[in-house]
């Protein structure tokens, strides 16, 4: 299989004191589906930034679809976040006066296609989700739990090559986390999308095809 | 293209309406400036339309005097070729091309003559005759101004039908004066008509020239122009020949001046407030992308760019500016309602009888151009507005905005 993501040497420091990432060297292959895990401040999310390209590495390189990424190219970084990365993150990610399936539309509109092709698409995705009877609810009236099925069906909704999840279940109950991660798993299977989920879930690494640790901003075996 | 900004208008249009209360309160400081300078214009709109009304009342506007112009400090004279173009120029109805000269009487009474053929003189004054006839090609005879005929009766004893010497003082080559001497008829008098006819005396151009001395110009051409909304077309088209335009058209001109820079200087005054809405929209807009940071974080992270960002943001200040200008024309409206009921017996008091033809009228007038203007200075200035927390909204960094919560 090849690699859908690669990482060579990526290095991120905030100033002289913090080095978030140290010397990060990693690849993620097609459709596979990864775990993220390590300690509180181990540098999960900076990693998870610089890959969906909402941050830039301090040094090193970063390679998506076999492609390095511009980090100083701020055309060619929203290019890749319209069209190969889809994100989840950890609690409110939804647009607030948006319904459900306007949510699900949301990245189709910067990426622009019809509007019926945008509501088939949400609408599949939401059926998928397994909300196909809250398209018309706003986040405020879904659970924590299926606002994230929400998200997760925004996050695929324009066939990303990778979604990348931050601690997707960080604020749900242990049921509910293993509902989405197992979610997350099937679609997964059945899309062929690539995941990189950062979990705290020791119960649910079975799920994963791998698990990639961090401490202290390096990977760890 | 078209249907993604179509799209942003929507999405756009649901972030305004979330805060209705904001949305409306935010229009309406735009919306009170709006309506300022709407019925301050329309104030001044309203006095212009009276004062030209009142100046069309008591002048004929359609007639225009055409005199020799001046090009580069050389005289554009009106020869017969100018006075074709003049003849043929659109919506001039009927013109008179007269030479002029001034005569006396053998008792020194002052006779300012205008020659020229009574056809045409008829076309362009339509004169009324109060006793007589008009005069004939080729004779000496002489149709009298009202007022002057009755200065010639009072103090020379010159009735209709009289003949009567006159004195016309020329310079001679060595420049002395030279009398020359000549003999009229008055062979009618004109009815009063209120205007410089009324102490002139109308005569065949060729019995002018005779007696005055030959010359192949025209002294001017008077214009009988279709209506009055034309008479500009046709000024125009006269200064086009290189040939001057005078008549109560320029007193028009005048005052329209005077209101331009009335009305500039007063909407100059009430467009503070507009600065002042202008501020309450960069506040509204830069509170709103504060508390929107984490949204528009996420918004960017799948996939907007920073011009869709800007884009987004300014949307909800085109639709506070379409609300702002919406309330504000219907204010201005009103406001002009009040200034009309309230303001009428006010200037009328302190202008007194002469502008009595103000007491009938409204003293606003709302043009649909005042409406659009009103429009287009709340959009403007919403847009200008937006523009900063726009640009703000745009340069957050999305890792930051999302983080917050
Ligand atoms: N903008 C910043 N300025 C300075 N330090 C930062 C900044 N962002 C992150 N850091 C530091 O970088 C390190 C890694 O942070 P990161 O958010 O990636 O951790 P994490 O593994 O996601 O932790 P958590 O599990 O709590 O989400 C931390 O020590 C953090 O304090
Ligand atoms: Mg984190």
């Amino acid at each position: 299989m090849t690699a859908i993501v690669a990482t060579e040497r990526l290095t991120k420091r905030y100033g002289t004191t913090v080095t978030a990432l140290d010397d990060v060297s990693i690849e993620i292959r097609r459709g596979e589906f990864a775990a993220i895990v390590g300690r509180s401040g181990s540098g999960k999310s900076t990693l998870m930034n610089i890959l969906g390209c909402l941050d830039a590495p301090t040094s090193g390189s970063v390679a998506i679809g076999g492609r390095q990424v511009d980090y100083t190219d701020r055309s060619a970084l929203v290019h890749l976040r319209r069209t190969a990365i889809g994100f989840v993150f950890q609690q409110f990610n939804l647009i607030p006066n948006l319904t459900a399936e306007e949510n699900v539309e949301y990245p189709l509109l910067f990426n622009y296609r019809e509007r019926g092709e945008r509501t088939e698409r949400a609408r599949a995705l939401l059926e998928r989700v397994g909300l196909p009877e809250r398209a018309s609810h706003y986040p405020a009236e879904l659970s924590g739990g299926e606002q994230q099925r929400v998200a997760i069906a925004r996050a695929l909704v324009h066939d990303p090559l990778i979604v990348l999840a931050d601690e997707p279940t960080g604020n749900l109950d242990s049921k509910t986390s293993t509902d989405i991660l197992e979610l997350l798993r099937e679609l997964n299977r059945d899309r062929q999308t690539t995941f990189v989920v950062v979990t705290h879930d020791r119960e649910c690494e079975s799920l994963f095809d791998r698990t990639i640790g961090m401490v202290d901003g390096r990977v760890v075996a | 293209m078209m249907a993604k900004w179509l799209e942003y208008a929507r999405i756009a249009g649901r972030q305004a309406l979330r805060k209705r209360a904001r949305l409306l309160l935010t229009a309406l400081g735009i919306a009170i400036g709006v309506a300022a300078v709407v019925g301050i214009v329309s104030l001044g709109e309203g006095i212009r339309c009276q004062s030209v009304a009142m100046i069309e009342e008591q002048s004929d506007l359609a007639l225009i005097e055409v005199t020799a112009g001046l090009h580069g400090g050389t005289i554009v004279p009106i020869t017969a070729s100018k006075t074709a173009s003049i003849a043929s120029l659109p919506h001039v109805q009927a013109s008179a091309p007269v030479v002029k000269a001034a005569f006396a009487t053998r008792q020194q009474t002052y006779l300012g003559v205008v020659g020229g053929r009574w056809d045409e003189m008829v076309a362009v004054f339509d004169p009324v005759l109060h006793q007589g006839r008009g005069y004939r090609a080729g004779s000496a005879d002489a149709v009298i101004g009202r007022d002057l005929a009755d200065q010639l009766l009072r103090y020379e004893g010159i009735r209709p039908g009289d003949t009567f010497g006159v004195l016309v003082r020329e310079y001679g080559e060595s420049g002395l004066p030279e009398d020359r001497e000549g003999d009229l008829a008055a062979v009618g008098i004109l009815q009063e008509r209120d205007d410089a006819l009324d102490t002139a005396v109308l005569m065949d151009a060729a019995t002018v020239t005779a007696l005055a001395g030959e010359r192949d110009t025209y002294d001017a051409v008077y214009v009988r122009v279709d209506s009055p909304e034309n008479v500009f077309s046709v000024v125009e088209g006269i200064e086009g020949l290189g040939l001057n335009a005078n008549g109560a058209f320029e007193e028009i001109e005048s005052v329209n001046n005077l209101m331009d820079v009335v009305i500039l200087v007063l909407s100059s005054f009430t467009g503070i407030s507009l600065v002042v809405g202008a501020l309450m929209i960069v506040n509204t807009m830069i509170i709103s992308v504060f508390e929107r940071m984490r949204e528009i974080g996420i918004t960017m992270a799948v996939g907007a760019s920073q011009s869709d960002v800007v884009g987004l943001i300014l949307l909800e200040c085109l639709y506070i500016g379409i609300i702002g200008g919406l309330i504000g024309d219907l204010m201005g409206i009103g406001f002009a309602a009040i200034i009309n009921t309230v303001g009428r017996s006010l200037i009328l008091d302190r202008l007194g009888a002469n502008f009595a033809g103000f007491a009938e009228a409204d003293i606003t007038l709302i043009t649909p151009q005042i409406l659009a203007a009103g429009m287009l200075i709340a959009v403007l200035l919403s847009l200008l507005a937006g523009i900063y927390p726009a640009l703000k909204a745009a340069r957050l960094n999305p890792v930051e905005a999302i983080r917050q919560m």
